[in-house]
């Protein structure tokens, strides 16, 4: 590894592929696990459908927020209605997955570990559910 | 990687940390700059996940009729006092956002030896971003 190193690891807060020298053992971490790279790509794909929900519904509309049929109109636009629809999938995922991590900093055993990852996947489906089924409602009032 | 495996590996904080539970990420002392972005980036996460759930909460007034979603606007999101949080909600995300584009750069073993550079990098994005989302949220009134 090349260039000037300015900092340790430590604070980076994420499994990194670090060269050994910048960490102490006990800092080491293994490779990224499949739950960071769940996050990174959710986090990547956040990027695009949170600025264009931030632009779409807070910094174009007049008066600054849709009131209830420019929201009907909004939704119901055949580009619109998936990709709200993949923000709402992608931003709980991410947003779930990141509180599963916080809940993992505890220190739990490995079966309450399984046990958190199965109860923030069920909420993670009913919150898509409740979601969709709300999007559904809208599209269907135009 | 095994199931088991992967389990323990998903917490994404730093080794340490994880011994010490939470209680370790939310210590700043001895903590370089990199570890209070971890912080920051946990807060700010976890913010925006409860204001994700209370976003989805309040939509459901949408499914009751116009008159409800209309009047909540009208009484409630259009005042300043929302104006306020819609600046902070943009600042933790913007945070969260562009603290995380660095987190995964890092991860990914790219610009490894730059992490302070990647930090100023975001943080100046992130200001004036900043600025320009709270200049059209008053121009706009919300």
């Amino acid at each position: 590894m090349t260039g000037r190193v300015e900092e340790l690891p430590e604070p980076t807060g994420q499994s990194l592929p670090l060269p050994e020298r910048w960490a102490p053992p006990e800092e080491r971490e293994t490779i990224p696990g499949v739950s960071w790279a769940w996050q990174a790509i959710t986090g990547v794909l956040l990027l695009v459908l949170l600025t264009l929900h931030m632009i779409a519904n807070h910094f174009v509309v007049q008066g600054g927020l849709r009131d209830y049929q420019q929201v009907i109109d909004y939704i119901t636009n055949p580009i619109i209605l998936p990709l709200e629809t993949l923000f709402l999938v992608v931003v709980s995922w991410h947003g779930l997955l990141g509180l599963r991590a916080v809940i993992f900093d505890f220190g739990l055993s490995a079966r309450a570990e399984r046990v958190v990852t199965r109860v923030f996947l069920a909420i993670w489906v009913v919150t898509v559910i409740y979601g969709v089924s709300l999007l559904a409602i809208l599209v269907t009032r135009r | 990687m095994t199931r088991d495996a992967e389990v323990r590996s998903s917490s994404s904080a730093p080794l340490a940390a994880r011994r010490r539970g939470v209680a370790g990420w939310v210590d700043v002392r001895g903590r370089r700059l990199g570890g209070v972005a971890f912080i920051l980036n946990r807060i700010t996460g976890l913010g925006v996940l409860f204001y994700l759930y209370l976003h989805l909460v309040v939509l459901s007034q949408l499914a009751v009729g116009p008159a409800a979603w209309d009047s909540l606007l009208k009484n409630w999101f259009l005042n300043p006092v929302f104006l306020v949080l819609d600046v902070v909600l943009l600042a933790g995300l913007l945070i969260h956002g562009l603290n995380g584009i660095r987190v995964a750069l890092v991860g990914l073993g790219l610009v490894v030896s730059r992490q302070k550079a990647l930090l100023g990098a975001a943080g100046t994005i992130g200001a004036i971003v900043l600025l320009i989302g709270t200049l059209m949220f008053i121009s706009h009134g919300g």
